[in-house]
């Protein structure tokens, strides 16, 4: 099975997503993003998700449970990249992925990132609508 | 109401249902739907493709273009011979905070489409229709 | 909506301020269009700042019962203030010298 990668960035962890996933490879994702960040103890998580046309129930929950697993390991998770498609859509499904920041693109997400590490009360990033 | 092409696929694995996001969207695209109702709508077959191995132990996708006097759409029928669904009314219930349950993905596939319908024995097993139309 | 979405792509904008001075009325429907879309913006990573709600319009969204969860402001000079504010800028009278 596939693998997608995980790179470290700095104090992050970046994830890009850039196939259509099927349910075990998000699943496979979910662990392994849990397992490196055990590994490397990373602050931050980044999830690309700017390639992705679909964002369905299955990848809405892999996302918050990723953002959970990180507030656990108190590190924080940016998701950048939504298509304006794909948030419309999210929106209509009724899906809000709360508890997850978001940023137009990887720059402002690291940015983001960089700022909730070094700044924990600081809050003027865009949440994920609630 | 005119069938113009029908491609059938198995709902088997979480391959097909990639594959059936897929059909979905190159079928979306050749009837001509905007790419936010191309999105809303694979989205909608994503989530009744799930459910039918998740709930239905597996079974069949049929993708229709169909046309009546003046429009022209897509259709989507997934049936299983599962267990079926006691309780459609509470399945259609918008229940996402609750883990595991059947009502996860119906309501917000409904949501997506322009008509969806839902035949269910106890038993014998689960028949979902969705219909999305071309916007004029 | 997709056209304002598709905009802050393509503007890279992180805080859209939606004017809605011209709406002289809102009911159920437009209100929960202006939520959904401030929803879709968040999910992109855009805030939004509402401006130009008059007393009749915030009477009628607390009246139907609808949570508009965004901040509000009576003006656009407001709305820009505070989103100039948000992105840690500030715009300052520049001393004009006389030749």
């Amino acid at each position: 099975m596939e693998q997608i990668p995980i790179l470290k960035v700095g104090r992050c962890l970046l994830v890009s997503i850039q196939i259509d996933m099927h349910d075990k490879l998000a699943m496979a994702l979910q662990d392994d993003l849990t397992q490196k960040l055990v590994e490397t103890r990373a602050r931050g998580v980044l999830i690309d998700i700017s390639a992705l046309d679909l964002v369905d129930s299955f990848i809405g929950r892999m996302l918050s449970n990723i953002a959970a697993m990180a507030r656990v390991l108190d590190t924080q998770t940016v998701v950048v990249g939504m298509r304006p498609q794909v948030a419309i859509t999210l929106v209509e499904l009724g899906l809000t992925l709360p508890g997850i920041r978001t940023a137009l693109d990887v720059d402002r997400g690291l940015a983001l990132i960089n700022k909730l590490i070094d700044e924990p009360e600081g809050d003027s990033g865009a949440r994920g609508a609630h | 109401m005119h069938v113009e092409r029908t491609s059938t696929l198995e709902v088997r694995t979480s391959e097909d249902v990639v594959r059936v996001r897929q059909e979905v969207r190159n079928r979306s695209g050749a009837v001509g739907f905007s790419l936010v109702d191309q999105t809303k709508f694979v989205t909608a077959a994503s989530e009744i493709a799930r459910n039918t191995i998740d709930h239905g132990g597996g079974g069949l996708a049929r993708i229709e273009t169909i046309t009546v006097p003046g429009k022209r759409g897509l259709r989507l029928v997934f049936e299983d011979q599962g267990p079926g669904i006691a309780d459609i009314a509470l399945a259609m219930q918008d229940g996402y905070s609750t883990a595991g349950g059947l009502g996860m993905g119906m309501p917000g596939a409904k949501r997506l489409s322009n008509e969806f319908y839902v035949e269910s024995v106890p038993g014998k097993g689960t028949k979902v229709t969705l219909v999305r139309w071309k916007a004029t | 909506m997709e056209n304002l979405l598709n905009h802050i792509v393509r503007s890279g904008a992180e805080i859209v301020i939606i004017d809605i001075t011209g709406v002289r009325t809102v009911d159920t429907l437009v209100a929960q269009h202006l939520i959904k879309t401030v929803s879709a913006a968040r999910l992109m990573g855009a805030d939004c700042i509402i401006s130009g709600i008059r007393p009749q319009i915030a009477q009628t969204i607390v009246h139907l019962g609808l949570q508009l969860d965004v901040t509000s402001k009576a003006t656009m000079a407001d709305a820009f203030a505070l989103a100039l504010k948000r992105t840690g800028q500030v715009m300052s009278r520049a001393q004009i010298k006389p030749t």
